[in-house]
This record gives structure tokens, sequence and C-alpha cells, in this order.
């Protein structure tokens, strides 16, 4: 079987010190896959590495059996990753309907292009402020969009920075079960998340980072079930 | 493709505008028929500088690279007409063939710096330093050029005074050339600027286009839906300073001649004012407020230059003070809302969890 | 042979002297504020103006100098009130609206004081190593740029001015929360910046011809040395000034004047192919 996403050995230094270290991670397709970890355990780092924000120091990461190690962030989308970083970064001053043309533009014959934006748009549930610049949306509604537009790209991977970060409760959940959807549709994702009650909600396998390191691998109740990885968010003085 | 006119890059889509448009294309076709044909050149003057202004907004408005080099490609496009229709000629339609040439050439120049800059992530002000430093340089350099030996083939230099003597445009036709002085050369450059300025409108509200402005808001967002974002802003670079090298070349021909003072300061800062002042984000906008801002800076310049200078540095602070999206662009926007408030009832405000 | 080498060393000198003080106002101003003074040649020819009106007024050309040097920092001061402040956060503004300025006051001087006024003269002590005779001056002037370096160096390294001037360019709101008066502090370096700028014409007054377009005669060394130099003046403007005037140096012996400038021009767009972010920028990457 070969997996769909394969990082062996990475390693990220900045300035001596590593934010990621000999870290192995495979991720098969129609998995959902979660990256967790307490905050300074090297997830953001990590995943920066799989969007190729930096080249790693050392190790290689494997997509869809070629090496992308050194690929610059459009090549990598370009072989069907599709990226929605932490922050949200839509494209404030455009309309939220060309925001979604821009990402489909390329993924979606010409003739077809507006009737996969309605869709879309009923999805997020953004069919009301279509015309709208998307800088007026809520922050939550930003995210979608931003979600949107990933999947517009017609990826085979989707690569999910904090996707919850800065949203309430109800808009956590309500990304949860859109995220729970799209996998059920078959979608590979990998989700770098803290939000230990939305991981459950997801119910996937989960990675736990700790120092730049693999603390523990397992199903989400495996790992919720691990004394040790509760130290490691609590807090103890010396580790493990 | 002609979709494509219209588009959410682009003021300017409903029927009113075509209408207008067509009445004011309509208006400059039989205007060379009520005028004295020197009016007429004067005319076609204005017109010449239109297209390295709409290079600028392509480059600065769309795609967010704020170039103070116009006039270097100018200048290069001047010049390299100049040389080549001194040396080469202009019998049997090689003046055109120069025209091609010395776009092409300045073409070559834009795409060098514009590699060394965009590959080199030069961004923000010091994309606008560096241009602007290639162009003092260049006319420095045009300006040493007084000597004999600073000659190319038959076409000398000559320094400050500048280069002269190079002939017209001129059209091959039947039983001998037409050269294209005054109301020829007008429609000429008529005909030219509206193919430009509609190809330039397709060009913004294609893919192409998408992507510039797109990367003008968030070039990283914009690399991560898979587009090489320094690609496009090369592209955009060479086509808008080819722009600026076409208005180089009809220039020249035109008075028939160039000089390095239409290359250094105060020069440079010229495209800078009307872009700005017109509004960068649209090509009507530029299109109509060079024109306007033209017309009266050339009023202005018969009393006094000097004055016409600072009129300009004026125009200048004043915009980026007071209306930042720039004047035409603001019309604009106001008479795209005017009608549709009578027709429309607003709809509440959609806000939605 | 010492001679020689002298030589050598002179034309070194005359250039660098000429790198750094028409830099050094820009590079202040763009290090600490983010902005790049598009104006910076009408500061410098402010300067040179007020120097020769103090000259001619009869005061001792030192002195005359550094009234140029106040007059010019005393009106950066008041420009930055007026046209700079509300700019801060829009950098590509204030350079617009800077340069706006500079072709007003260029015009405005050429209307008001015509296209030329009577000059000072360069001072005309020399002194001779072997067969060749060097300019005194000159070398005055290279002294005069190494003491510019130094004052940089030591405001913004060794004075509250300097350090709360550091801390607002790291960051803003945390230095204002922290008890630092962001505007003075701009209007402050700003002023500094000017002031440095109008020293460069006040020094380079006697020896060249007063025309209202002359500050375009420094803005291109100018602002070279600055992009090279990188966003951190106290660690990049002196090196960009050594490595271009070497270039420059060898350039001019070899090629002449005008190869200079081109090849000085090439230079600086290979350099930021390969160092984007300057001098400053390789400097901090490598101490990391």
């Amino acid at each position: 079987m070969s997996a769909l996403l394969e990082i062996v050995g990475a390693s990220k230094s900045f300035g001596g010190v590593f934010a990621v270290s000999d870290v192995d991670l495979s991720v098969q397709p129609g998995e959902m896959h979660c990256l967790i970890g307490p905050n300074g355990a090297g997830k953001s780092t990590l995943f920066k590495l799989v969007v190729g924000t930096y080249p790693p120091s050392a190790g290689r990461i494997v997509f869809r059996g070629s090496d992308i190690t050194r690929a610059k962030p459009f090549a990598r989308v370009g072989r069907g990753m599709s990226i929605k970083m932490q922050a949200p970064s839509v494209f404030k001053a455009l309309p939220v309907r060309q925001n979604l043309h821009i990402a489909l533009q390329d993924h979606v014959a010409r003739h077809a292009i507006g009737a996969e934006e309605d869709r879309l748009l009923d999805i997020l549930g953004l069919t009301d402020d279509a015309d709208r610049p998307a800088g007026l949306l809520s922050h939550g509604q930003q995210q979608w969009l931003e979600i949107g537009m990933a999947l517009a790209l017609r990826p085979v991977l989707l690569l999910l920075d904090e996707p919850t970060a800065g949203l309430s409760p109800e808009e956590t959940f309500r990304t949860g079960e859109l995220v729970r959807r799209l996998n059920a549709e078959g979608m590979t994702m990998l989700i770098v998340e803290h939000d230990m009650a939305f991981v459950r909600q997801i119910a996937t396998g989960v990675t736990v980072l700790h120092l730049g390191k693999v603390f523990a691998r397992g199903s989400i109740d495996e790992i919720v079930a691990d004394e040790r990885v509760a130290e490691i968010y609590l807090g103890t003085p010396h580790g493990a | 493709m002609l979709h494509l006119l219209n588009g959410p890059q682009t003021m300017g889509n409903g029927r009113a505008f075509w209408a207008c448009a067509c009445l004011v294309l309509l208006a400059a076709l039989i205007y060379p028929v009520f005028a004295d044909p020197y009016d007429v050149g004067n005319f076609a003057y204005f017109l010449i500088w239109v297209f390295m202004a709409l290079g600028l907004c392509l480059m600065w408005g769309y795609g967010g690279m704020l170039s103070f080099g116009q006039t270097f490609f100018f200048g290069i496009g001047g010049y390299a007409y100049g040389v080549l229709s001194v040396d080469l000629g202009s019998a049997y339609g090689m003046a055109l063939g120069n025209f091609a040439l010395a776009v092409l050439l300045a073409g070559v120049a834009a795409a060098i710096l514009g590699y060394l800059m965009i590959y080199g992530r030069i961004g923000g002000v010091f994309f606008g330093i560096v241009t602007l430093a290639v162009t003092l340089a260049l006319a420095y350099f045009l300006g040493q050029t007084a000597g004999p030996e600073w000659a190319i083939g038959k076409a000398r230099l000559n320094g400050f005074n500048g280069m002269q003597g190079m002939s017209p445009l001129s059209l091959p036709w039947f039983g001998g050339d037409i050269d294209l002085e005054e109301t020829p050369l007008y429609y000429f450059v008529l005909v030219l600027l509206v193919g430009t300025y509609l190809a330039l409108r397709m060009l913004v509200n294609a893919r192409f286009g998408n992507v510039l402005v797109a990367l003008r808001e968030d070039p990283q967002r914009t690399e991560l839906l898979g587009y090489d974002v320094r690609r496009f802003q090369f592209g955009a670079f060479v086509i808008g300073s080819m722009l600026a090298a076409v208005s180089g070349v009809l220039y020249t021909a035109w008075g028939q001649f160039i000089t390095p003072a239409s290359i250094g300061l105060p020069a440079a800062a010229m495209p800078i004012v009307w872009v700005a002042f017109s509004g960068r984000s649209d090509l009507t906008a530029v299109l109509v407020g060079t024109f306007v801002l033209l017309a009266a800076f050339q009023t202005l310049t018969i009393y006094s230059e000097q004055a016409a200078l600072i009129l300009m540095g004026v125009i200048l602070i004043v915009t980026v003070m007071f209306v930042p999206h720039g004047c035409f662009v603001g019309l604009g926007r106001i008479a795209a809302w005017l009608p549709r408030r009578g027709r429309t009832v607003r709809r509440p405000s959609a806000e939605v969890g | 042979m010492f001679a020689d080498l002298f030589a050598y060393f002179y034309q070194f000198a005359d250039v660098f002297a000429f790198l750094v003080l028409s830099a050094a106002g820009l590079a202040v101003i763009f290090g600490m504020m983010g902005i790049i003074n598009m104006a910076h040649g009408e500061f410098i020819m402010c300067g040179a103006y007020a120097t020769t009106f103090a000259y001619h007024a009869g005061l001792p050309l030192p002195l005359a100098q550094a009234c140029g040097a106040i007059v010019a920092g005393v009106i950066g001061i008041i420009l930055e009130a007026v046209l700079i402040r509300p700019f801060y956060s829009r950098p590509l503004d204030s350079l617009l609206i800077t340069w706006g300025l500079s072709l007003v006051v260029t015009q405005g001087t050429l209307i008001v004081l015509g296209s030329s006024m009577p000059g000072i003269g360069t001072p005309s002590g020399g002194f001779h190593i072997g067969e060749y005779g060097f300019s005194t001056y000159r070398m005055i002037l290279f002294a005069a740029a190494l003491c510019v370096l130094g004052f940089i160096y030591l405001l913004f390294k060794r004075t509250r001015f300097g350090v709360h001037a550091r801390a607002t360019m790291q960051n803003a709101g945390m230095a204002q929360a922290l008890g630092v008066r962001r505007n003075r502090i701009y209007a402050l370096t700003f002023g500094v910046g000017a002031a440095l700028a109008g020293l460069c014409g006040a020094l380079y007054a006697p020896t060249m011809t007063l025309i209202p377009t002359m500050g375009a005669t420094f803005i291109v060394e100018s602002f070279v040395t600055v992009v090279v130099g990188g966003a951190n003046v106290l660690l990049g403007t002196a090196p960009a000034a050594v490595a271009l005037a070497i270039t420059r140096t060898a350039l001019n012996g070899l090629y002449g004047q005008v190869f200079g400038q081109i090849g000085l021009l090439l230079a600086v767009v290979l350099i930021i192919r390969v160092l984007p972010e300057g001098f400053s920028g390789w400097l901090a990457k490598r101490a990391s």
C-alpha cells in the first residue's frame, strides 16, 4: 500500500534550535489525520514543511510517489495539495464570488465555473454574501470561504492549519460537520489543531507532537486515554 | 473572447457605458474633419502618452508593482526607433518594422530588469527606487553622449540635445508609402489606442488579470492557490514596460526628435501623477484622466513650464492625501451608483451569523 | 609606490565620501521610519543654498555649512508634521507625497531664485605626495563622511533618543505602551535625516554649480547605497558604501566616469539579486 503523503525523518532547525526533529508521518488515501500537541510542539513548523514555506534541514517529503522536498508551494499545489493557512487570508478587497472564481478558474471548464461557484457558496452558507467584499465577512465566514477556495482546487490532499482558530463554539461545531462531510465524500486531510473538542468531534487518527518529536500516535480514543499525553498538555516539571 | 471586455476588473460594463464609449469614439473619428491639421497633430500628441499610462496602470493598479521606470522604457523605445530609422531607413513598411523592433528591444530590457528584480524578490518601495535609479542612470548616460564617438551606425546620439532627423512612421501602400503625420498619424494612434485599450480590458478580465489582482491583494495566498506569482508579475511588468516603449516610439516619430530630458527627472514622475490622479485601479479611468491631465498640462506649459510642473506636484500630493483611489475612479463609482439608486430597492443588509 | 597607493586611496575616499554623505539622510529616515524620502535631493539642495546665502552674508564657511544643515533639519521637522505624519502606515503613499513635494520645490526654486546662483568656490588648499597633487577639501569630505557614520552610530546606539527610536522602529505600538512618544521620535528622526541631507548639500556646495535641480546629482548614489545597505542603517550603510566605492573607483579608473556610473548600477542590480535584503539583511542572518 502506498501513502499519499509521506514525511521521512523531517527536521527543521532555526539558528541551531530544532523546532521539528526527525519526524516520520504518513497519510493514507481517504484518511483524515490530525496533528496535535501543546504550544511550541512544532505542529506549525511541520505544517509549513509540508506546504513548502521553507525546506527542511533534513529528511524527505514524498507526495503521490514523487519527492517534493524542495518544490515551491505553487508546484505542490499543482500536484494536488490544497492549503488553508491558520490566519484567514482571503482576498479582502475582492467580492466573495471572485475569491472563489480565482481559485476555480484553472480547475473547472469556463462555462461551468458559474454553477460551481453557486454550489460552493451554498455549501459554505455564503450565497447571500456573494457580491460583498470578502473583508466584510465575519471571521468564521472568512475561514469557511478559505476552506471553499481550498476545495475549489479539486485537491487530493487538503491541509488545514487550525481551521477553528478564533471561532465561536457553534462555528467550531459547524466547521467540524463540514470537515466530516468532506472526509465522508472521500477527501484526504491533514489537520493541525489544538482544540481537543474539535478533534474528538471529527474522530480521526491522531499524531501528538511534543518538543518537535512524535510523542504518541493512535486513534483519538487511545490518545485521550493516554495519561502521558494529558501530562504534556497540563505540563509536568520534567516530562516523562 | 469578446465577453472578457466586461468583467469584475473593469468599471463600465453596462450598455450605457458602451453607448457613451461609442459616441466618444465617433466624435474622435470625425474630429479631424472639423479641425485644423495642426490641432489634430497636437491632439495625437496627447494620445501618444496614454499608452505608457495604461502600462503603468496594469503594473501598479492591477499588479501592485509601482514602477518608476516608465520613462526608462519610453526612452529605450524612442532612441531605438530613432537609431533604427536612421540606419535602416523607413521605406517599404520598414518604419513599422522599426516600430516593432524598438518595442521588442524594450521588451527584452524589461525582461532582464524584471527578471533580476522580481526573481530577486525586490518589492514595495525598493521596486520603485531600483527602477528609478536605472531610469536616471540612462538619462545621465545619454546626456554624456554628445561626442561624435557616440554613434550607432550613422545615428548620432547627440547628448543633451538629443537625436534628430529620424523619419516619421509610414504605411506601405500601393504607389508609395503614406507618411504618418498630423491627420494620418492621428488616425493611426487612435486605432492603436482603441485596440490597446480593448486588449487590456480583455487581459485584465481574463485568467491573467484575475491572478494579477489576487497577487496584488495577497501574494502568499495566491501562490497557495497554485499560481507561480512571479511569472504573472514578470508578465505584467514586461507588457506594461513595452507599452511605455510604444509611447516612446510614437513620440519620437511624432516630433522626429527625442532628448534625455524625456527620460530623467521630472519626466519620470509624470506617469505616476497621471495614473495616481486618474485612479490606478481602472483602465478607463486612467485613459480619460491621463488625457484630461495632459491637456491641462499642455495648456499651462504655454505660459510657464515650471508652473505646470508645480501643478503636477500639487496634484500628486493632494490626490494621495485626499482622494487615494483617484479622481476618475471616484467619478466612475458615483456614475455607477446614481442610476441604480432610483431603480432597485436596496435590500436590507444581509448579515449572516 | 606609496604615492600610487595613496592616489588609489584618494580616489576611493572621494567616492566613498560622496556615497556616505549623500545616502546618510535617506538611510536614517528609511531605516528608522520605513519611508523613502523622494524629496531627499531637495533637502540636499536646500542645505547647499542655505550655506551659500549664509556664506555670502559674511559667515565663515564652516559656520555657514552648519547653518545649511540646521535649516534643512528644521524644514524637515515642519514638513514631517504637515505631510508625512498621516502616512506612517502607508510607505508607498509617503513616497508619492514626497515626490510631489520634490517637484514643487525644484520648480518653485527655479521660479523664485532663477536657474543658477553665484557659488562659493572650492577652498583651494592642497598637498603633494610624490608627483601627485591632492585637494585638502576632498580629504575633509572623507573625514566628514566618517564623522557622519560615527554620529549615526552613537546617536542611535548610545543615546536615550536612539534607543527609543529603535524601539519604535521595531514595534511602534509596544514602544508607545512603554511611554515612548512616537510622534516626537518620528519628527526628530525625520529632522535628523533632513539635516544630514542638508549637511551633504552644505559640504558639496563649494564644489559644484548651484542649480535647483542639483539634488538629482546625488539621488542615484543615495538610492543605490540605501538599497544595497538594506533596512538597517547601523549595519548596512558603511559596508554598502565601501563595496560600491571600490566598484566605482575601479570602473572609473578602467573605463571612465560614464561607465563608472553604469557599472555601479549593474553591480547594484546584481547585488540585490543575490542579497535581496541588502548587506544588513545578510549580516543579520549570518549573525543569527
